[in-house]
């Protein structure tokens, strides 16, 4: 067997994704970093859902069996055969760890056998990625605010593998606190999309639930307001549901457009770009739009697809850092724990 | 025909390479758990020890279990990903079947237990037959204790193999008729694998990849406490 030769990406390079690191299933085939050829993604939140949140063993089960069926689509969506693939990438963390080594195993064994380089991805990186995917006019410096059911963090983009950690939830992510009220309001599992809905016809005026920190640094606090929530509830039985998602949502919305706003103007940043699967929720999208066009900042928001956990982002990340550090080794494990490797 | 063994259903992880003459090469370790670190670069080792190209394979067999779910899945991962690539069927091999094909030349009642954590054991029962052994009881998971007392209700002589075996050493030790294989056996060989997938391949019993599962034997924890709930 020939070892892999060094690969320079270029315009051509083809980079197959691999991500499992938490409930979805997702590959995808990216040509030069930023051309999309497939993106296959296969949700487990069903399977999950009676439990209210994440199973890891039921997830990794999962994964183990949808790995290769969905490599396989996302090979023949792409049209590319298995032997034409020139870079493997995959998700080593953050993440469930039995979930992420399904991921790791099998793109360091496709590697392997086609001969060619696996780059270890991370995950929060790939996020930050994401961006670049549907709006490759981006310019750097740029914010992205990364909200997720596992991350809610603020980090400056100086250029591309140099990141600057703003600020981090102390407590809950948003998501998890989306998750947490909607499943002590009974409506269900996933929160965010639940809890978007009901508040469509909510009043967001109706509870004034405290902003927490929203003047205090850029690090973020969302389980005081959890609380808020269970005590309005319980001391006002008869409140009325829309209003406390309402409420709810308009008090995580305000505290992350505000601190959003004041870390781009710290930073001096050109664009503010939004990330993770908490950025699919219809408030944060329109509040922050409208903040970039007051701060007179390019504001980017992710369509859906691109927001939630998928293998584009993954693959086109893997281009970048092949470009920059070069192919991982075979002997890449997993990392549950994996930070956003940060400058400063 | 060459088969590519991989198998990672205990502590331990190995790969071996062979065919009609026999295993050409092959690798294990079983220290730190380091699976899924440590497989591909063995596979790609002994591909180089018996300087043989990955495209050369045209099987690749699998242990499939029971075993640590982690492991298990880091091995039939990397398995399926292999052949997917080669575009070559596969052959699943369970990891009990793999413990007491070395031993089939004990005329005794031959017992495989690993060690399934939780002070239980994944076991079954095995005779010898010419040319190996038969499995002549389910796949099952219970306590040493569970496994201790059907050995004495069947009254035979028996030989203990496997990391359960010696875990649990103490709850079988007490019976006169059984005996424990010593360490050096007591995890499943990807050598084992590639001579029982061999054998079966000459019988044309392949397996699609989709084919390929783990035999997990449990449900997760969060399923058994949903269903508990539910019936309470
Ligand atoms: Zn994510």
């Amino acid at each position: 067997m020939s070892a892999p030769s060094p690969v320079t990406p270029g315009r051509d390079t083809i980079v197959l994704g691999i991500e499992t690191s938490c409930d979805e299933t997702a590959a995808a085939c990216v040509r030069g970093g930023t051309d999309v050829l497939s993106s296959v993604v296969s949700s487990q939140v069903d399977l999950h859902a009676r439990y209210g949140g994440v199973v890891p063993e039921i997830a990794s089960r999962a994964h183990n069996e949808l790995i290769i069926p969905v490599t396989a689509r996302a090979l023949v969506e792409a049209g590319v055969e298995g032997s034409r693939v020139d870079v493997v990438a995959a998700t080593t963390g953050p993440g469930l760890i039995g979930a992420l080594l399904v991921g790791v195993s099998a793109a360091k064994a496709l590697a392997l056998t086609w001969g060619v380089p696996f780059v270890a991805v991370n995950h929060l990186e790939a996020h930050l990625y994401a961006s670049f995917l549907e709006d490759p006019e981006l310019r750097l410096p740029m914010v992205v605010l990364l909200v997720s059911g596992g991350h809610t963090m603020l980090v400056s983009m100086e250029d591309h593998g140099r990141y600057r950690l703003l600020g981090q939830t102390l407590d809950d992510a948003a998501g998890e606190a989306f998750d947490k009220v909607a499943r002590f309001l009974g409506l269900g599992y996933p929160g965010g999309p639940a809890i978007d809905h009901h508040a469509l016809s909510g009043d967001p005026e109706a509870i004034p639930f405290p902003r927490s920190m929203i003047d205090d640094g850029l690090d973020f606090s969302f389980s005081g307001l959890k609380t808020a929530v269970v005590n309005h509830v319980r001391k006002h039985p008869e409140v009325s549901t829309e209003d406390v998602a309402a409420s709810f949502q308009a008090a995580v919305v305000d505290v992350l457009v505000a601190k959003s706003r004041r870390a781009a103007a710290e930073t001096g940043a050109v664009a503010l770009a939004l990330g993770g699967g908490v950025a699919a929720n219809s408030l944060l999208r329109e509040r922050f739009l409208d903040a970039c066009t007051d701060d007179d900042l390019h504001g980017f928001l992710p369509s859906r697809a691109m927001c939630t956990d998928n293998a584009a982002m993954i693959a086109s990340a893997g281009w970048y850092v092949l470009g920059r550090e070069g192919a991982s080794g075979l002997d890449h494990g997993a990392s549950p724990n994996l930070r956003l490797r940060t400058t400063i | 025909m060459l088969i590519l063994g991989i198998e990672s259903a205990t502590a331990q992880v190995g790969c071996a390479i062979g065919g009609h003459e026999g295993v050409l090469a092959s690798a294990h370790s079983s220290k730190h758990r380091r699976h899924a670190e440590n497989l591909t670069p063995a596979i790609e080792f002994i591909c180089e020890q018996a300087r043989i190209d990955l495209s050369e394979i045209g099987l690749v067999a699998v242990d499939v279990g029971p075993g640590l779910f982690t492991g298990l899945r880091v091995g039939i991962a990397s398995a399926k990903a292999v052949a997917f690539a080669l575009r070559v069927p596969m052959i699943g091999v369970s990891s009990l079947d793999l413990l007491a094909f070395p031993v089939r030349f004990s005329p005794r009642l031959i017992v495989a237990a690993i060690d399934a954590r939780r002070g239980e054991v994944y076991f079954a029962f095995y005779r010898q037959v010419p040319g190996g052994v038969q499995r002549i009881s389910d796949h099952a998971v219970g306590t040493p204790d569970d496994l201790a007392s059907e050995l004495l209700a069947t009254g035979e002589e028996a030989l203990l193999v496997g990391d359960g075996a010696h875990r649990y050493r103490e709850a079988f030790e007490g019976q006169a008729r059984v005996e424990i294989v010593d360490q050096g056996s007591s995890h499943p060989s990807a050598a084992s694998l590639v001579q029982l997938a061999h054998a079966q391949a000459l019988r044309e019993e392949f397996a699609q990849i989709d084919e390929i599962a783990p035999i997990y034997l449990r449900r997760p924890d969060a399923e058994i406490n949903w269903i508990t709930r539910d019936s309470a």
